[in-house]
């Protein structure tokens, strides 16, 4: 399945909004530096709708208690309802426990079309 | 999301937490003055003392909960039958807001407490518990001051929609025999007794350094306020009372339930006026809700029912619309339909004498 869901311009830099593949709700997600990335739009946890959560950072894991590095800026989708983080150039899976993903597609472009297909 | 809609089964659900959410705006028409006064004039709210951020989205509630006119989650009849009653089909909800931090929480200002408490009962009878049949209320009350807590149950708790007295839980042992005439009055009018945290959480009313330490140990809140209205010999004196401990989970229960008979095997002499094992008086009179659930496989749920002894304790709720609200769809494993029939509705209807029988359709 492979849809356009919208024009590049339409989602800005840092910035998260729901769209659909065919019937399938799904989570488009752009990154501070300009990249694009899908996942479903529904949490692995308790199917929360992603589309709601927040695009951040997280705190790096340190070695030191007390000790705080913020990264990873606008590439954690944070769910709306229990606030599990998703790291989303990683695939879409849960930073704290990484055998845990997102569904994912893939995004390509046609001009200024964003596309998005599933994968394979 | 009207896709997943459709593909979701809804069932008879009995949501023991509901949180609507009151402005002390709204409060203003329903107290006399000089309370109105005192909050108009001054602006005052009441302060909040909670020392960190809530990691989820959006903070204390669900980032998609907010009422879309920008007012906060929960302020709103409407948008709440919208997200939450008629999406899931809620058959009853037990509405288990309160002021922030409840009146009963209120360090001195009795006076204000026992106004607020009053107003927000009237304002609650008016706004959602006449307003939609499925809802039902919680009895607000300064209880660090029973004389007047009984007359608030007294002047409200007939409404036939009202179904429990509400306590917070912070840093009062409720068991203490000091607030008894509470629960003489609640057994009197039918009502149960819920019991959830509030503001500050812990016993002495100390925050531990960060959030998850305080969401990881409300167990522990739960504990403190079970073992004092058991050891203080509550259910013996009230026979009839019902206990619901609302939002620690239930996994706590099987080796509490433990624990408490073992101690009570050896320390009995110390509480003469406790005639049976704790853990009976847990099957007869405790009941605890599911929130905040942990992710469980069907075997390990199973396995928590099997050593509690009971099937009869465990009840739903979604604790909508706060941020670790529970999915009715997506929270348990499938537990069959005999058990799930129990915890998400027939354990809670037995619970609430004034709850209605089934409907036949469902
Ligand atoms: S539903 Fe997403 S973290 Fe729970």
């Amino acid at each position: 399945m492979k849809e356009v869901v919208c024009k590049k311009e339409e989602l800005s830099p840092g910035n998260i909004m729901s769209a659909h593949v065919g019937p399938i709700p799904i989570v488009l997600c752009r990154t501070p530096d300009g990249e694009f990335y899908a996942f479903t739009n529904k949490c692995v946890h308790q199917g929360a709708p992603m589309s709601e959560g927040v695009l951040c950072g997280a705190p790096a894991p340190t070695d030191t208690p007390g000790e705080y590095h913020y990264e990873k800026e606008g590439e954690v989708l944070r769910c709306p309802w229990h606030g599990i983080e998703f790291d989303i150039k990683n695939e879409g899976r849960m930073i704290v426990d990484s055998n845990r993903k997102l569904g994912n597609f893939n995004v390509s472009f046609e001009g200024d079309d964003v596309v998005v297909s599933t994968k394979k | 999301m009207a896709e997943q809609k459709q593909t979701k089964q809804k069932r008879p659900i009995i949501d023991m937490d509901i949180h609507e959410r009151v402005t002390y705006d709204e409060l203003l028409p329903y107290l006399d003055n000089p309370w109105q006064r005192y909050i108009k004039d001054t602006n005052w709210v009441q302060e909040k003392h909670l020392p960190y951020p809530i990691l989820g989205a959006a903070g204390l509630d669900r980032a998609d909960a907010q009422v879309p006119d920008g007012r906060p989650a929960g302020n709103d009849l409407s948008f709440l039958q919208q997200q939450l009653l008629d999406d899931v089909g809620h058959e009853a909800g037990i509405l288990t807001g309160a002021g922030d931090p409840s009146p009963s929480s209120m360090n001195g200002w009795y006076e204000m407490a026992v106004a607020l408490a009053t107003a927000y009962n009237d304002w609650q009878i008016e706004n959602w518990l006449e307003k939609d049949d499925r809802l039902y209320g919680s009895v607000h009350v300064a209880a660090q001051d029973p004389a007047s807590a009984v007359r608030e149950i007294e002047r409200v708790g007939s409404h036939p929609k009202m179904v429990q007295v509400l306590l917070p839980i912070d840093d009062r042992p409720w068991g203490d025999p000091y607030y008894h005439p509470i629960f003489e009055a609640a057994e009197r009018h039918n009502l149960i007794i819920g019991m959830h945290h509030q503001e500050p959480p812990n016993y002495y009313g100390k925050f531990p350094r960060y959030f998850v330490e305080w969401h990881s140990v409300m167990p522990n809140t739960h504990m403190i306020q079970v073992s004092s209205m058991i050891f203080n010999g509550v259910f013996e004196k009230y026979p009839n009372l019902k206990l619901a401990m609302i939002e620690a989970g239930f996994t706590y229960i099987p080796a509490f339930m433990k624990k408490m008979d073992q101690q009570y095997k050896v320390l009995r002499h110390e509480v003469p006026w406790v005639k049976r094992m704790p853990s009976d008086i847990v099957k007869d009179h405790v009941r605890v809700t599911t929130q905040p659930v942990d992710e469980l496989t069907r075997d390990e749920f199973l396995k928590f029912i099997d050593l509690m002894g009971s099937d009869e304790i465990v009840c739903f709720s979604t604790d909508y619309p706060h941020w670790d609200y529970d999915s009715p769809f997506r929270a348990l494993p499938p537990l069959g339909e005999d058990l799930e029939k129990k915890i998400f509705a027939e354990n809670a209807r037995k619970l609430y004498p004034k709850l209605p029988e089934r409907k036949v359709t469902q």
